[in-house]
């Protein structure tokens, strides 16, 4: 599609959102196109960061997420502190979050996509990207389901560093920890590498502007997951395969609320569509890429791990997004428990790659 | 190499299902209440936001 038509249905939906559901959302469609856009236009992809530095000993990706999580906490803490409205993104240290972020870190690698970057091709058009989505959304939506079960092994209450150390406190530690991160990736690759690229740098940028955008409009971090898991809810709902109030995730009075009203009043889901539409724009400019075919074989590999991407999402509190972006700037321990197990996870996951020839 | 034209189609499908889902739930889901809309930032609203979240284990 032309970028000329495509801007204007971008347009007409604005518009219908202001009309039909409220101005916030509107606005939260545009803060989404824009991540949409930094994330294609960039190449912004936290899956391809981390294997470019376990394959290649480049630390260009790996760099740009720290940018990225520097820049958003310097926003997102003092914020935190001052509106009592906003909210971090606070997931409790557990057994499925070990488990969960493991998973996501071996599965993203094969699926060549995390939560945003499963998003952003799929707007750019890649075949399987757009076939995962679906099953994203359905292991999402069964994650949730399972939740109070994977709890049941062992949890502790949510950690967050504002509150333990105010916000000057979080803001020492949480940088601390990113250069610790720097100093390890100093450590693996060596003398001699290249740091940033350009690209890197401003996608970082901008993500991390509409990133705080989000959490000043919305009160809440950037997410991806919780829209996904709400749409494969609706769906079974509306297929009478589930019954919210049997449900322990279901039916707390705010899950219980947003299944029944219609999507578009969710803030996850509005963002999401924007990421889409964001790419489809980019993608739009550079018209439609000839990709490499899937063997059968591949194909269902690569579904298996899309569907185990959204389930273990769920456990995990978060996918690279929710719970490394969003948690990490805000201050939550979970998001540090996240980053080192999706990383244990990714170093199967690329030689599962590798093995399967994607 | 995948055509071009094979994966414009693979678009179509997969825009057009995402539309479809948007237009269903919009059919199938209850009015919208505009005088309860909420506000447009939320920091500084003095109003408790409501959002989901998948950082949240409720």
């Amino acid at each position: 599609m032309k970028r000329f038509p495509l801007a204007a249905l971008l347009a007409a939906f604005f518009v219908f959102l202001v009309m039909a559901v409220s101005v916030r959302q509107a606005v939260l469609l545009l803060v989404g196109i824009g991540m949409g856009a930094a994330l294609a236009g960039a190449r912004f992809g936290f899956t391809t960061g981390w294997r470019q530095l376990i394959e290649h000993k480049d630390p260009q990706g790996v760099t740009g997420q720290v940018l990225l999580l520097a820049l958003a906490s310097l926003a997102a803490l003092p914020l935190l502190g001052q509106f009592p409205e906003l909210h971090a993104a606070l997931g409790p240290p557990s057994v499925s979050l070990l488990i969960g972020a493991f998973v996501f870190g071996l599965t993203m690698q094969i699926a060549d996509g995390c939560g945003s970057g499963t998003l952003y091709k799929a707007g750019m058009g890649v075949p399987l990207n757009m076939g995962i989505l679906p099953l994203f959304a359905l292991g999402s939506f069964l994650g949730s389901v399972h939740l109070d079960r994977w709890l049941s092994l062992g949890q502790t209450e949510p950690v967050g560093f504002a509150t333990a150390f105010g916000t000057g406190g979080a803001l020492a530690l949480t940088f601390g920890l990113l250069a610790l991160t720097l100093l390890l990736v100093r450590a693996w690759v060596g003398p001699g590498r290249q740091w940033l690229a350009r690209r890197w740098a401003w996608g970082a940028v901008a993500l991390a502007v509409l990133a705080t955008l989000n959490l000043l409009l919305a009160g809440q971090p950037w997410g991806v997951v919780y829209g996904f898991g709400l749409w494969g809810g609706k769906l079974a709902m509306a297929l009478n395969l589930f019954d919210p109030t049997t449900n322990v995730f279901w039916s707390q009075p705010g899950n219980a609320q947003r299944i029944t009203q219609t999507v578009l009043m969710d803030v996850t889901t509005i963002t999401n569509i924007g990421i889409l539409g964001g790419a489809l724009w980019i993608s739009a400019r550079a018209g439609a890429q000839p990709v490499q075919p899937l063997a059968p074989r591949q194909w269902v590999v690569g579904l298996i791990a899309g569907f185990l991407l959204g389930y273990s999402s769920r456990l995990a509190f978060g996918c690279n997004v929710g719970a490394m972006v969003s948690g990490i700037s805000t201050g939550s321990l979970h998001g540090w428990l996240w980053v080192p197990l999706a990383f244990a996870g990714s170093l199967i996951g690329v030689r599962v790659r590798r093995h399967y020839r994607f | 190499m995948v055509s071009t034209t094979s994966t414009r189609r693979w678009q179509l499908v997969f825009w057009l299902g995402l539309l479809g889902f948007l237009g269903w739930d919009w059919a199938a889901s209850p009015p919208i209440d505009l005088r309860m809309e909420p506000p447009l930032i939320a920091a500084g609203s003095g109003q408790e936001v409501s959002g989901g979240h998948c950082s949240m284990a409720k």
